[in-house]
């Protein structure tokens, strides 16, 4: 689903090349929940936006869904991110103006969907967060947890091939977090894709597998089966 | 692009929105007016004025000291003929108003003689057997007067004659009078004895001065009236070049004939009707100032509410970018955006635009804001609107996907 070959991506400046990411190397299978874990400016986000296509590599290859996605052009990788990938942000980034129902139309509208079928499509996901009944609340008027589960609604919206998750609890209390992580579990179970991004270890934990990155580099692929095992006692 | 959710957005921006098409509601009810002032200015300073402009010169005398031994048809008659024998002089005449001269002598005209109001105000010219030529007139329909049915002032002066038996009117007057039937016979009442019948009609001939209504202002007679000296000035007619030799040597000439008396006034008549327009051409400028000045404004205004709401929406715009939004979809969504309110500004502005032209209408006399100026104005506005919001659409369309995975 995901293969990222020795990815690198640097950022120059006039007298200095610093890495954000060095030979980063990592595979997801299809229907895989894999937490991304490490300290901070470790390199998550970064590996994040560049298997999000929100930005690119300066070496390496990326592979998407059997696709070499490293040397798209910019519209081209809107189009896969629409078409493909689901975002599921820490700060839940919904559109303030927007209501919960125009909130996650947004996407599908960018896939110039037919009416009908995008009306169709938010009523199951809508449904499927336990949030119907608020279609017509703006985000300021839900609480954090209800917030992020519209996110994951626009997120799931799309069909897509996979999730990927920022900190998805990380703005939210002990309580709304279980229960966002437990809905995170159901639609992985349902046999989606997830890839999340995280640097707390009882979350991580939740995952199938973890991979730890530190200073830009995978440390650890996560891929013994007693740690995943281990992983999943904890959770 | 959709609209509904770009509507559905500036619901929740009401105030901003609604700052700025109030501006643009303003902007095109003033700019769709003065569009039209402009326009009408410009006519107005355009009319034809039916005579040989470039090659007529005029004279205003009077007398000095005792008057009254002469008689002033006598001595019209001399002067005449002294200017008339001045080289280069294709034809003279005296006239008792001239075309832009301010000065006029106006009537009402009636269709029957126990008509209670009269049908149209006229400007009057009295002319005698040479004017038709020196003014350079198009007779179009029927004749010049004859030499009978010439008046003489003097005679008019005193009552003692019964109102011209013939008249020339314009086209204009024509048409305001008996709509498309043939006016050459037809009769006019200058009073309420004498019928006077029309015997030829010219193209046209502008009044002495006019207000914002052309066709007024072509509405005008010649009555076969010989003026005395006193009532009439000189017009000669000769060629283009030979104007301002002509004045200085009429001038001479004249004061030959008689040194008690001064000139008054002596011009080409291209520079009077220059000069009549001068207001015109002053205000058209000072609108055009107005106008381009409300556009900046309006533009400078649209710039810095788009800048805002960009900037304000950037990590939003990251958002939309993350969820699959294209750069030009993000250009779209602005544009799209700007138009909307645009319009909706647009759409008030014409209210607003007919309000002003009522209200212009009822203070200045001018005639309603006819409809295709509000197209013109909304296209203007369109236009400015779009161009307006082009550079912050484009900033907004550069806005990187990242931005909404960033500043957590």
């Amino acid at each position: 689903m995901l293969k990222m070959t020795h990815l690198s991506k640097s950022f120059r400046t006039e007298v200095v090349e610093t890495y954000a990411l060095r030979d980063f190397s990592i595979h997801v299978r299809p229907g895989e929940f894999v937490a991304v874990t490490g300290p901070s400016g470790s390199g998550k986000t970064t590996f994040l936006n560049i298997a999000g296509l929100l930005e690119t590599s300066t070496g390496g290859t990326y592979e998407l869904d059997g696709e070499d996605v490293s040397k798209l052009g910019d519209d081209a990788r809107s189009r896969i991110r629409n078409g493909k990938i689901g975002f599921i942000f820490q700060a839940f980034n919904l559109i303030p103006d927007l209501n919960v129902y125009d909130n996650v139309d947004v996407p599908l509208r960018y896939r110039r969907m037919p009416g009908a079928e995008r009306k169709k499509r938010i009523g199951e996901v809508l449904e499927r967060v336990g949030l119907s009944a608020r279609m017509r609340h703006y985000p300021a008027e839900l609480s954090g947890g209800q917030q992020q589960r519209v996110a994951i609604a626009r997120a799931l919206a799309g069909s897509p091939k996979l999730l990927l998750a920022d900190e998805p609890t990380g703005n939210l209390d002990s309580q709304m977090a279980r229960a966002v992580m437990q809905l995170l579990e159901d639609i992985h179970r349902d046999g989606a894709t997830i890839v999340m991004v995280t640097h707390d270890p009882e979350l991580a934990a939740r995952a199938q597998r973890n991979v730890h990155v530190i200073d830009g580099q995978v440390v650890d692929l996560g891929e013994a089966p007693t740690l995943r095992m281990n992983a999943q006692a904890m959770g | 692009m959709d609209i509904a959710p770009i509507l559905a957005a500036l619901k929740r921006q009401k105030t901003a929105a609604a700052l700025i098409a109030i501006e643009i509601a303003l902007s095109c009810a003033i700019i769709c007016n003065v569009l039209f002032l402009i326009t009408h200015r410009l006519e107005r300073s355009h009319v034809p004025s039916g005579v040989a402009e470039d090659e007529l010169v005029y004279i205003r005398t009077a007398g000095i000291g005792a008057s009254g031994e002469d008689d002033p048809m006598v001595r019209a008659k001399e002067d005449l003929g002294a200017l008339s024998s001045l080289p280069g002089v294709k034809s003279a005449t005296i006239v008792n108003q001239i075309p832009f001269g301010h000065s006029s002598w106006n009537t009402g005209v009636k269709l029957a003689p126990d008509q209670q109001h009269t049908s149209a105000n006229v400007g009057a010219y009295y002319a005698d057997e040479h004017l038709l030529d020196t003014f350079g007139l198009k007779l179009i329909a029927g004749r010049g007067f004859l030499p009978d049915e010439f008046l003489n002032f003097e005679d008019v002066l005193k009552g003692k004659v019964d109102p011209p038996s013939a008249v020339i009117i314009t086209k204009t007057m024509a048409t305001r009078l008996f709509g498309n039937e043939d006016a050459i016979g037809k009769s006019i009442y200058l009073d309420d004895t004498k019928p006077t019948r029309v015997v030829g009609i010219v193209e046209h001939l502008v009044r002495p001065n006019f207000g914002s209504d052309l066709i007024d202002a072509d509405t005008s007679m010649l009555l076969p009236v010989r003026l005395s000296l006193g009532y009439g000035q000189f017009v000669l007619r000769t060629d283009p070049a030979n104007r301002d030799a002509l004045i200085a040597a009429a001038k001479k000439k004249l004061k030959s004939v008689s040194p008690n008396r001064i000139v008054l006034s002596a011009d080409k008549l291209s520079d009077t009707r220059s000069k009549y327009f001068k207001q015109d051409r002053v205000m058209a400028g000072l609108l055009i100032a107005v106008v381009v000045s409300l556009l900046i404004v309006t533009a400078l205004g649209i710039v810095g509410l788009a800048s805002f709401w960009v900037q304000r929406r950037r990590r939003q715009i990251g958002i939309r970018r993350a969820l699959g939004a294209t750069r030009a979809q993000i250009l779209h969504y602005f544009q799209t955006e700007n138009f909307l309110i645009v319009t909706v500004g647009i759409a008030l502005g014409m209210l607003g635009a007919y309000a002003i032209s009522g209200w212009l209408m009822q203070q200045y006399e001018l005639p309603r804001l006819p409809f295709f100026y509000l197209p013109i104005g909304a296209l203007a506005l369109w236009a400015l609107g779009q161009l307006a919001v082009l550079a912050p659409a484009l900033r907004a369309a550069s806005v990187p996907p990242a931005t909404a995975t960033r500043t957590v």
